[in-house]
């Protein structure tokens, strides 16, 4: 009865999406559910199996146990590792954030002879391909006697991250009013004094993107932890825990325990970023 | 892409008064680009021409003997290489399936479906999980006593059942489906954020027309998403030739044989693990002409739109 009367309303009720039909409903729904299972499957078995003994996951039998959970820290040195992930992860973003925001600043609203140069060669570099030059630059950081400590693997996540971010950076500063800049102007202000005092503290949600996005892909890089953390004191968890399975380590619950606890942190991060992680992905549409 | 971004810089100053305040302010924006500029040339841009230089070498990392370009032709007649190629090639065929899905899934969330927001959430989850978390899950997965399986005896197909990972077509099979799967959270995101700047008019007015809604989907929302489809198209192309390294390393190492190997893990392998710097550094050189070569036709295309 009600359904009958909301569909002879007139066409400009918008968004008059919502299903209606219960039976229709209900299948949209399961259907749902389903794909969330596929999904979310992972986590379930990284959960289930760090439960089991490895006796009891090779044999099927025995119930759950934390056995598994109280081997970990003899396989994976986890807590170390963590801690070097959060490291390497902060080092570099803030070089990346330092670098970004200041050129991005410089390329939207300080324009100097030959800034477009400037500009599109560091945003040519989205184009090469880590695989393309990280065996010229494995060396180079090698003969430069950086592989030893954080700062090789900092520098190249750097580098990496840096011109989607300074394009992320200008494209936020271009948006701003040229109006701010010579208000900062008159107020006396020097072109770093507006910069620092007026425009970083406006570009916060823009910052927030580029943190969760280079998070996520430094917390979970292997490549570039692989080669240039030689010291096995420095490795990530991502990388102490693809040298485990690489070294095909039967120990399967130990591994999936290991797993969620590199996982974590990336997901809480995840959680809390969500809606300017959304916005980093979708930033590279024209408009 | 770099055509977009050449749009949105500001025109420069058609008439720059060279007064001492405006020559200190680009003086001061000169300075604040060169840390960004000199990071990305040093670490990135130098070692990109050193690749080139290197390619035409033979070299093991400390020593490198000048051969010349013959170093191209002759990898060109190496039946690995192009077996490589071929599992890139056939990787190319899971992007449509990896684009279908989130669509279909997208579609279905904007329709707001109940505890749609908490679903959309459930599937964008496993964007957080790295690759390497991802191919030990699914090296269990897809293992002789794992679940897939069971799953297919379970439902009577126990004539399947295989170690997937022990089969060169198999084993790849078992890589592209990963792939498939990791890819859905991204590229629902980005077509959730088309649909969610479409017309509902256009839709609606289809609907008046009678089209039914598998048309409207056709005919009116895929067209007015044509933007996204493309921005997802390139994104799961890049991750399918250049971000499955780790997937691969921990998920298969390649094999059996050359089953898994992509061009990308054919670099790592041939440097590091053979210790061949100079073919290794040519097979990143051809990898970065795929990409370029495929970047450019996509500015291209995005052009003729205008």
């Amino acid at each position: 009865m009600s359904a009958a009367s909301v569909t002879e309303l007139p066409p400009q009720v918008t968004r008059p999406r919502k299903v209606r039909r219960p039976l229709r409903g209900s299948l949209l729904f399961a259907l749902m559910v389903a794909v969330a299972v596929v999904m979310l499957y992972p986590f379930w078995y990284m959960i289930d199996t760090s439960l089991l003994s490895e006796t009891s996951f090779l044999n099927g039998t025995g119930g759950h146990s934390l056995a598994s959970w109280r081997a970990l820290g003899a396989t994976l040195p986890w807590q170390q590792q963590l801690g070097n992930s959060t490291i390497v992860c902060l080092l570099s973003i803030s070089i990346i954030l330092v670098c970004s925001t200041m050129a991005g600043f410089a390329f939207a609203k300080l324009r100097y002879p030959g800034a477009t140069i400037v500009f599109l060669a560091i945003i040519a570099a989205l184009l090469i391909p880590v695989q393309s030059i990280v065996i010229p630059a494995y060396v180079d950081v090698a003969n430069w006697h950086l592989l030893n400590s954080y700062t090789g693997a900092v520098l190249m996540y750097s580098a990496i991250g840096t011109p989607f971010a300074t394009f992320l950076m200008t494209a936020y500063y271009r948006s701003l009013p040229d109006e701010l800049l010579e208000a900062g102007v008159m107020d006396g202000l020097s072109y770093p004094a507006i910069f620092v005092r007026i425009a970083l503290p406006m570009s916060v949600p823009a910052l927030a993107t580029i943190f969760v996005l280079q998070f996520i892909q430094i917390w979970d890089d292997l490549l570039i932890g692989l080669l240039f953390l030689q010291n096995v004191n420095e490795r990530t968890i991502t990388v102490g825990l693809g040298a485990l399975a690489a070294g095909r380590t039967t120990n399967i619950p130990v591994l999936m325990a290991g797993s969620l606890v590199s996982a974590l942190p990336a997901i809480v991060v995840f959680l809390v970023f969500q809606r300017f992680l959304v916005n980093g992905l979708t930033a590279g549409i024209g408009r | 892409m770099t055509q977009t971004i050449l749009a949105d810089l500001p025109p420069a100053p058609t008439r720059p008064r060279r007064t001492g305040h405006h020559r200190r302010r680009g003086l001061v924006g000169l300075a604040m680009s060169l840390p960004a500029f000199a990071l990305v040339g040093v670490m990135l841009g130098w070692p990109m021409i050193q690749a080139f230089y290197y390619s035409m070498t033979s070299w093991d990392g400390i020593t490198a003997t000048w051969i010349g370009p013959s170093t191209y032709t002759h990898e060109f007649h190496d039946p690995a290489f192009w077996r490589v190629l071929q599992n890139n090639l056939l990787l190319l065929v899971a992007i449509p399936v990896a684009l279908a899905i989130p669509m279909g899934i997208a579609f279905l969330l904007d329709t707001r479906v109940f505890g749609w927001r908490l679903f959309r959430s459930a599937y964008f989850l496993p964007t957080a999980i790295s690759w390497v978390v991802i191919g030990m899950v699914s090296e269990r997965f897809f293992a002789a006593q794992g679940q897939l399986n069971s799953l297919l005896s379970a439902i009577g197909l126990g004539f399947i059942t295989t170690n997937f990972l022990s089969g060169e077509r198999t084993a790849l099979l078992a890589v592209a489906l990963t792939f498939i799967w990791s890819m859905i959270g991204t590229n629902m995101i980005i077509f959730l954020t088309g649909m969610a700047t479409l017309d509902p008019n256009l839709a609606e007015a289809a609907r008046v027309d009678g089209a039914g809604g598998w048309q409207t989907f056709l005919r009116i929302t895929v067209p007015q998403l044509k933007r996204f489809i493309q921005f997802a198209l390139m994104m799961t192309l890049i991750s399918a030739f250049t971000a499955l390294f780790s997937l691969i390393f921990v998920m298969t190492s390649g094999g059996p044989g050359y089953g898994t190997t992509t061009l990308e893990f054919f670099v790592y392998q041939t440097a590091f693990e053979q210790g061949d710097f100079g073919t290794g550094a040519m097979l990143g050189v051809i990898l970065f002409v795929i990409m370029a070569t495929v970047g450019i036709v996509q500015v291209r295309l995005l052009r003729t739109d205008d």
